[in-house]
């Protein structure tokens, strides 16, 4: 059972099937509708007959023998009595009836057209492109034929009566032929010349007898087509009318029967695996019972599935047709019974046609049959293959832990006892595996099933556990031994996938190490809340466990979240600092604070550092101190050397890993490229980067205890004198804004370039009330502290900028819809409150308080205005956004990087030449400062890596370097290097430019 | 009509000879069908090629000089 390799598919092909077919693979032919007899047993050659496959446990398939669960089933078949349409074809049985003819059944299309179409399909086959357009090309054109070029007769128009009905159009002598002709024979009334005309004349003008004229006016002949169509042109008068002959099924299925196979292929179909008269069904298959298993109620009764349901419909009325056509019944009965039957086979195949009313159960629900399971959101496709629940996975809310590893997870007990792992036993970990099975399935490193060598699993319980680890006297058959499977609980290092939906990139579904903890939610490190977006205010995410090596070994190298720091969308790294770590490491390095011995091992007590380095100096009381620099310093690799601007906009300098200056912010240590991440991560790759991450977030937030860190709503007062400059600002504002509108009343306004005065005017205002909110927040920024906690979480880029400062403090400013100061509510005015046409701050929602003082009511409103656009705004831009990224995903998810560095899909069609034309991938590529490919960097690194002295690499440098047979491209003679001549340096030279 | 080959932002267009565009499928392993394709209708297009031929394209690219595609002309 597991040494059977997987086959592989190398094609599928999609078609009709042969009728033949059917009653070949059929198991039975089905030919009553009852489904059990009296004493329950199922009825032979009834719906529920044994041979169709068994769904009781402990019955045996009367076809293979097998049992319920290893038995598919098998198909049987109704043997239709007369032939019917599959609904699923309707379209094509129109086209091939429009375009084939009525009488040889040869397609209209003459010998030089259908070879012209016949190369056309090739084309498009071979480039991929749309064959049903070619098609429809072609019956086009076999539609426009009215005579059949190959045996001359006259085509008729076909029209079509959905679902399932055909008509032929037919031109045929109107009924009342005599009176038309009289008409037409008498005076126009209103043309004065227009004399009439009699019958001799119009014996004359037709060729006809006079006698058979007056026949004809007495409706005692019916004219031929030839003598009607001499009428027609003689009294210039239409005699037809139009007649619909229905088209039965057999009559179709005859048709097609005739066609012939070279034609059809002109039509794009292929003859030897779908002939067109296949879709007239003459048999019906009945799927296997496994398909509409049928389900006891609580008292006894069976309740059937509705596939079931519509079989016993199909075949009653099968019987019926059956019977009334051997009585001799009237062709009318007749035609009647035989549209009932397409109708239940019609609705047995899909039930939610348009014209055509449901096929109902009992109750007035409508059955889903064959195309209700496969269509929509809950059919087959999307439900139960495209997406499915799946088994090893668990899913609870999250919660922070900044004690664990970035690449670490912690599990509730529950989960980990719960979920388990698949162990195959061997010998080397045969003993391990007895242990977590003498524990049983309640036990946390239990065990909660076995499978025994020959397939059959065993549920491990309180009782046998220890028989099974081979405790006690038991059998050593009944031991957990090489060759067995245990599904053992999850233990700390086991590796799972972690994921939070939506998983709109990569980094969505990362690896962890699993570290069994107590309380019910999963624990995760916060430097890992960016690549997967989370918070905790109730997020949940979605955890799987592994079930084979190859997959946990891939998982590890691949997945694991150290693997995921740099994020292929920056190039840079989406996983650092975040927050209060970054507000840590601003407070540790900002101003280099002083930390004596004992705070300065508090500080590194999380991180791997265990000894101090020499103290910067000793205080007025003679005691050794560090500064914060010199702590943070501890955590950088030695031989790392770094110059940047920091966020807080001081140059930062790392010498030989040494923070010299400056401060350590979101621009060193952040998410979102923090720049002493980035460079650790690509010059010392992620392990280092890792434990960087970890020991950074676990020091900054010792630091940030040591100092303390809060915010509370006095952090945003200012001093009272602040108070009256930001009312005079802003009061100096709204004078100009009344000299701007009375100048607007006057007509003194003149308009801007391209702008209409109103315009101008709406301009001015906004940029005056801008420029007021603007120095409103300088004057606040300027009367805070150096040491105003929102102060330091803005200028540190760990949360919140100077605007929002601004609106706690000073002023809160304009509010905009649609980009305009607030223009909407009533008629000229936005509240009740103002006058019409009062163009004022006030009246169009300019908010002068700050959100300390609080807004009043009409400020309070215009907020709210001005606050649900945004809402709505990022509503609409998450749904839009959604879109277009699943339209991306399933246009690109089957390209995939060849070795050769092309880019194909799978059909091996080109898509890129080279990955991305330069063949790099964004986060293999250094960046230097200015964003170029730092190639001079790489080739240093990896030489200096390569070779310990200088004169290792000298040699190497100048070495001749042999021909190789990997690549033809760019060959030349090569020659040994003569003492004269030395050989080319094998490192690429690189301009600087 | 207006030719826009003259144009910056239109990359060099040529017509491969057969040899040519026989080396490039043996280079890729491919059949000519397998490349990406231009219309012959596009303005881009060389006034010489009909359908058939390989276009050799050489883009401006940002991260190395140049980058060379290559196009399947059809109808
Ligand atoms: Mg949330
Ligand atoms: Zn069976
Ligand atoms: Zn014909």
């Amino acid at each position: 059972m597991y040494t059977e390799t997987p086959k592989e598919i190398s094609e599928i092909r999609f078609g009709l099937m042969d009728p033949e077919q059917y009653r070949e693979m059929s198991a039975t032919k089905v030919i009553t509708a009852d489904t059990y007899d009296d004493d329950g047993f199922p009825i032979d050659m009834g719906l529920m007959d044994p041979r169709l496959g068994v769904i009781d446990p402990g019955l045996e398939c009367r076809t293979c023998g097998k049992h319920s669960g290893s038995c598919n089933g098998h198909f049987g078949h109704i043997e239709l009595a007369a032939p019917v349409i599959h609904v699923g074809f309707t379209k094509l049985i129109r086209r091939l009836l429009r375009g084939t003819c009525r009488n040889c059944s040869r397609l209209l299309l003459t010998e030089a057209e259908m070879a012209e179409f016949g190369d056309d399909l090739t084309r498009t086959r071979e480039l991929d492109g749309d064959v049903s357009d070619v098609t429809k090309a072609a019956i086009r054109q076999a539609r426009k034929a009215d005579v059949c070029p190959h045996c001359g007769e006259i085509q008729y128009d076909i029209q079509h009566e959905k679902p399932t009905t055909y008509y032929e159009v037919q031109e045929v002598l109107s009924s009342d032929y005599p009176e038309l002709i009289a008409k037409a024979m008498q005076p126009d009334p209103d043309d004065e010349e227009d004399e009439g005309m009699a019958p001799p004349q119009l014996a004359e003008a037709t060729g006809l007898d006079l006698s058979r004229i007056n026949q004809i006016l007495s409706g005692g002949f019916r004219p031929r087509e030839d003598q009607r169509e001499a009428l027609e042109d003689a009294l210039d008068v239409d005699l037809t009318e139009e007649d619909l002959n229905k088209l039965m099924p057999s009559d179709i299925r005859d048709w097609f029967e005739d066609i012939p196979d070279d034609d059809v292929a002109a039509l794009g179909i292929d003859s030897t695996s779908s002939r067109p008269e296949w879709m007239i069904l003459t048999v019906l298959p009945v799927p296997p019972v496994t398909a509409r298993p049928s389900i006891t109620l609580d008292n006894g009764q069976r309740s059937e599935d509705d596939l079931t349901h519509k079989l016993v419909d199909i075949i009653r009325i099968n019987q019926r047709f059956m019977e009334n056509r051997e009585a001799g019944a009237p062709q009318l009965i007749i035609e009647d019974l035989w549209e009932l039957l397409q109708y239940h086979v019609t609705t047995f195949m899909d039930n939610e046609i348009s014209g055509t009313p449901p096929a109902r159960h009992r109750s007035g629900r409508p059955l889903k049959t064959l195309s209700q399971r496969l269509k929509g959101k809950d059919g087959r496709f999307r439900n139960s293959l495209s997406g499915k629940r799946v088994n090893f996975s668990a899913r609870t809310v999250i919660s922070p832990d900044p004690t664990l590893s970035l690449n670490e997870v912690g599990i509730p007990e529950r989960v980990a006892t719960e979920m388990t792992i698949t162990m195959n036993v061997t010998d080397r970990n045969v003993e391990e595996a007895r242990r977590y099975v003498a524990n049983g399935p309640h036990r946390h490193p239990g065990a909660n099933y076995v499978r025994r060598p020959d397939g059959r699993r065993l549920k491990v319980t309180e009782k046998n556990c220890e028989a099974l680890a081979g405790q006690g006297e038991a059998e050593a058959a009944q031991v957990v031994d090489v060759g067995w499977e245990v599904n053992r609980h999850l233990v700390d290092g086991d590796i799972v996938i972690f994921n939070r939906q939506p998983s709109l990139h990569r980094m969505s579904i990362m690896a962890h190490e699993v570290v069994v903890m107590p309380y019910k939610t999963f624990r995760l490190n916060t430097v890992v809340c960016p690549p997967y977006n989370a918070d905790f205010d109730g997020d949940e995410m979605n955890l799987h466990a592994l079930q084979n090596e190859e997959a946990r070994a891939e998982a590890r190298v691949l997945m694991r979240v150290q693997e995921q720091i740099l994020s292929p969308r920056f190039g840079e790294n989406i996983i650092g600092a975040i927050q209060d770590h970054v507000s840590g490491t601003y407070l540790l390095t900002h101003e280099n604070p002083r930390f004596n011995e004992t705070q300065s091992l508090d500080l590194l007590r999380g991180t791997s550092v265990d000894g101090l380095p020499d103290p910067d100096g000793t205080d007025e009381d003679g005691d050794d101190y560090w500064n914060g620099r010199t702590i943070f310093s501890e955590l950088i690799p030695d031989d790392l050397s770094l110059a940047f601007t920091s966020s807080a906009g001081d140059e930062v300098v790392i010498e030989n890993g040494q923070l010299l200056e400056g401060t350590i912010d979101e621009g060193a240590v952040g998410a979102f490229g923090g720049q002493i991440v980035d460079t650790i991560m690509k010059d010392h790759g992620p392990t280092r980067a890792r434990i960087f991450i970890n020991e950074v977030s676990s020091l900054a937030m010792r630091s940030i205890m040591h100092f303390g860190f809060s915010l509370g709503i006095d952090d945003e007062s200012i001093p009272g004198n602040a108070s009256e400059q930001i009312e005079e600002v802003i009061a100096n504002a709204y004078d100009r804004v009344e000299e701007l509108i009375t100048a607007y009343e006057a007509g003194e306004i003149e308009s801007l370039p391209g702008r209409t005065v109103d315009e101008t005017l709406e301009l001015k205002i906004s940029q005056t009330l801008g420029r007021a909110r603007d120095s409103a927040g300088e004057i606040a920024e300027e009367n805070f502290e150096e040491d105003n906690p929102a102060v330091i979480m803005a200028e540190s880029g760990a949360r919140g900028n100077l605007l929002n400062l601004t609106q706690m403090t000073a002023c809160v400013g304009q509010q905009h819809v649609r980009g305009e100061r607030i223009n909407r509510g009533y008629e000229g005015r936005t509240l009740s409150h103002y006058e019409p046409g009062d163009l004022s701050a006030d009246a169009h929602g300019f908010v002068r308080n700050s959100y300390r003082e609080g807004l009043n009511p009409r400020e309070f409103f215009f907020h709210a205005m001005g606050g649900r656009e945004g809402l709505v705004d990022t509503a609409v831009r998450t749904s839009k956004s959604g879109y277009l990224q699943r339209r991306l995903i399933n246009a690109l998810s089957e390209l995939e990087t060849q070795y050769d560095g092309t880019v194909r899909d799978t059909n091996d069609k080109i898509v890129q030449f080279e990955f991305g034309e330069d063949g790099t991938s964004p986060v293999r590529v250094s960046s230097a400062v200015d964003h170029d490919i730092d190639i001079d960097g790489i080739a240093d690194r990896v030489l200096d890596a390569e070779f310990d002295t200088d004169g290792e690499l000298q040699s190497f440098m100048d070495r001749w370097q042999r021909p190789t047979n990997l690549s033809e491209h760019g060959e030349e003679p090569v020659e040994a290097p003569t003492d004269s001549q030395p050989a080319r340096p094998v490192a690429a030279e690189v301009d600087d430019d | 009509m207006v030719d826009v080959s003259n144009h910056t932002l239109v990359p060099e267009h040529v017509v491969l000879s057969d040899e040519d565009a026989e080396a490039v499928l043996e280079e890729y392993g491919v059949k000519r069908t397998d490349l990406p394709k231009i219309k012959a209708s596009d303005p881009a297009l060389p006034a010489e090629a009909v359908p058939g031929d390989v276009l050799k394209i050489v883009r401006d690219s940002r991260t190395t000089e140049t980058a060379v595609n290559y196009r399947l002309v059809i109808q």
